[in-house]
């Protein structure tokens, strides 16, 4: 009993640890995509409420797909992904938010992300824009914002 | 014998799409076997067969594989024109995301009065002309292959680099007699083609472009190239065409279509015996009898291919797109624009 609990809280500092020392290492910039992405975006989404909301909902259709659900299940820490997932949201839609994780190179370098994973990801985006009734064109804005990390997600 | 080698070949060729495509989907090949692309960015099933839009091969993989493993497909198109009927069926498979082999059989259903007025002639006079008074058909098969060079239609947001890929086809029209009849030089050839696809997400809309290199007439349905009194030519050009389609949703896209068509055929009279006889002999002796038979067998300007589709997926398995064709001039026929249904069935 004691011994699991000093390791929880081994654990959770260490979490916290990472959490505020990523930043320093590598954080992670907005993306550039060719068209640009509209000031609206954010306000399109609800706001930091909606980005949240979407996220959520991301991960709750990330949860029930077979393909992909182990792998952020094995990450472990759900609500904390959630989390930093709302502010990388924000940012990459113009948001002056912070982006508190590491880079998406560093996040993913370890995991193997196929090509297919990576696209049922995306699925699971949409379905989240639809969840949230969020328009088509307003998805795509943040699917344009969103796509660069393809390069360093998909590491297989 | 000719003709019943090609049917046999064309057999063949369905049975092995056809089994190719069910043993994927049994799970023979199931460790290579994957769906994992995402909606609509392998396109639907083009008239040749290949991955594209529905006239114009696109620089996109057919299918819905990644570059995780192997998927395709087969399709079916209808055409109805005012003057012909175009059936196509075919398969396509891509693997890899990277490699895409194709195959489509066409047969063009000919309804013109004034070729049928030709048929009943050669079917008095035994001219062996490839015609039938009652339904002249133009048959054609198509075998593809394509290869992704480099780019990615889809993620590379950041870049104003499209996907690029090379891409052969080889026709080989089975109906000679006919196509000859119609003045064209060749019944088989191949044509080459570079096509480069976007997807611009903030628009919804992708964008290809492609360049074919081909001596074709009306896609190769009335042969490759011209013969004249003077000889026949059959001289490869650089044709421009182009696809744009705008999503209206994740399964569901609008757009337009140009290809352009050559002149090999253009103002050439149908001609009897292979093209050693042009019809002006016939048209003189049926000039007091059929007033205006002899411009009536000349072949009009060859038009550019032009349409506007609606594809819908109902989801992976299944794509439908229904067109409205500006085809314009097609051999003797004038105005031939009508509707187009597609359905493209993947694994």
């Amino acid at each position: 009993m004691k011994l699991s609990k000093i390791g929880l809280s081994l654990f959770t500092g260490a979490a916290l640890l990472a959490a505020s020392v990523q930043p320093a290492f590598a954080g992670e910039q907005k993306t550039k995509p060719i068209l640009g992405i509209p000031k609206s975006s954010l306000d399109d989404f609800g706001g930091a409420a909606g980005v949240h909301a979407w996220v959520e909902s991301l991960f709750y259709y990330i949860m029930l797909d077979n393909r992909i659900s182990h792998i952020f299940r094995e990450f472990g820490n759900v609500e904390r992904q959630i989390a930093l997932n709302t502010q990388l949201e924000q940012m990459v839609l113009g948001g002056a938010v912070e982006y508190q994780g590491a880079s998406m190179s560093a996040a993913h370098a370890d995991l193997g992300i196929t090509m297919t994973q990576f696209n049922a990801v995306v699925e699971a985006a949409y379905n989240a824009c639809e969840r949230n009734n969020i328009p088509y064109k307003t998805c795509n804005h943040l699917i344009a914002a969103l796509a660069p990390f393809t390069r360093v997600i998909v590491t297989r | 014998m000719n003709g019943s080698q090609g049917s046999k070949l064309r057999l063949w060729s369905c049975a092995a799409i056809l089994g190719a495509t069910a043993a994927m989907h049994s799970g023979v090949a199931s460790a290579q076997y994957n769906d994992g692309k995402v909606f609509l960015t392998g396109g639907v099933f083009t008239v040749d067969g290949a991955g594209g839009g529905g006239a114009v091969p696109w620089a996109t993989i057919t299918g819905y594989e990644t570059r995780d493993g192997i998927n395709g497909g087969v399709g079916y198109t209808y055409a109805n024109l005012p003057a012909l009927q175009l059936n196509v069926f075919g398969g396509a498979i891509g693997f890899y995301d990277r490699f895409e082999l194709s195959y489509a059989t066409h047969k063009l259903s000919l309804n013109l009065s004034n070729l049928d007025t030709v048929a009943l002639l050669d079917e008095i006079l035994g001219l062996g002309l490839g015609t039938d008074p009652w339904n002249s058909t133009l048959q054609m098969d198509v075998y593809g292959a394509k290869l992704r060079l480099f780019g990615d239609a889809v993620y590379t947001s950041d870049s104003w680099i499209p996907q690029v890929a090379i891409g052969g086809l080889y026709k080989e029209n089975t109906t000679g007699e006919l196509v000859r009849t119609l003045g064209a030089s060749k019944t088989k050839d191949w044509e080459a083609y570079l096509a480069a696809t976007k997807v611009f997400f903030p628009l919804s809309t992708l964008v290809n472009f492609t360049v074919r290199y081909t001596s074709a007439n009306q896609i190769g349905l009335t042969g490759f190239g011209e013969c004249s009194a003077d000889g026949c030519t059959n001289d490869k050009e650089f044709r421009f065409e182009a696809s744009i389609a705008h999503l209206l949703s994740k399964n569901t896209a609008i757009g337009f279509e140009y290809q352009q068509h050559g002149g090999n055929l253009d103002g050439k009279s149908v001609s009897l015996a292979g093209g050693g006889l042009p019809l002006e002999g016939l048209t003189d002796l049926l000039g007091p009898l059929l007033p205006g038979v002899q411009t009536a067998l000349t072949q009009e300007k060859e038009s550019d291919w032009m349409d506007v589709f609606f594809a819908y997926a109902p989801n992976k398995n299944l794509s439908f797109v229904i067109a409205y064709l500006m085809l314009g001039n097609i051999s003797v026929a004038q105005d031939q624009n009508g509707f187009y249904m597609s359905m493209h069935a993947t694994f």
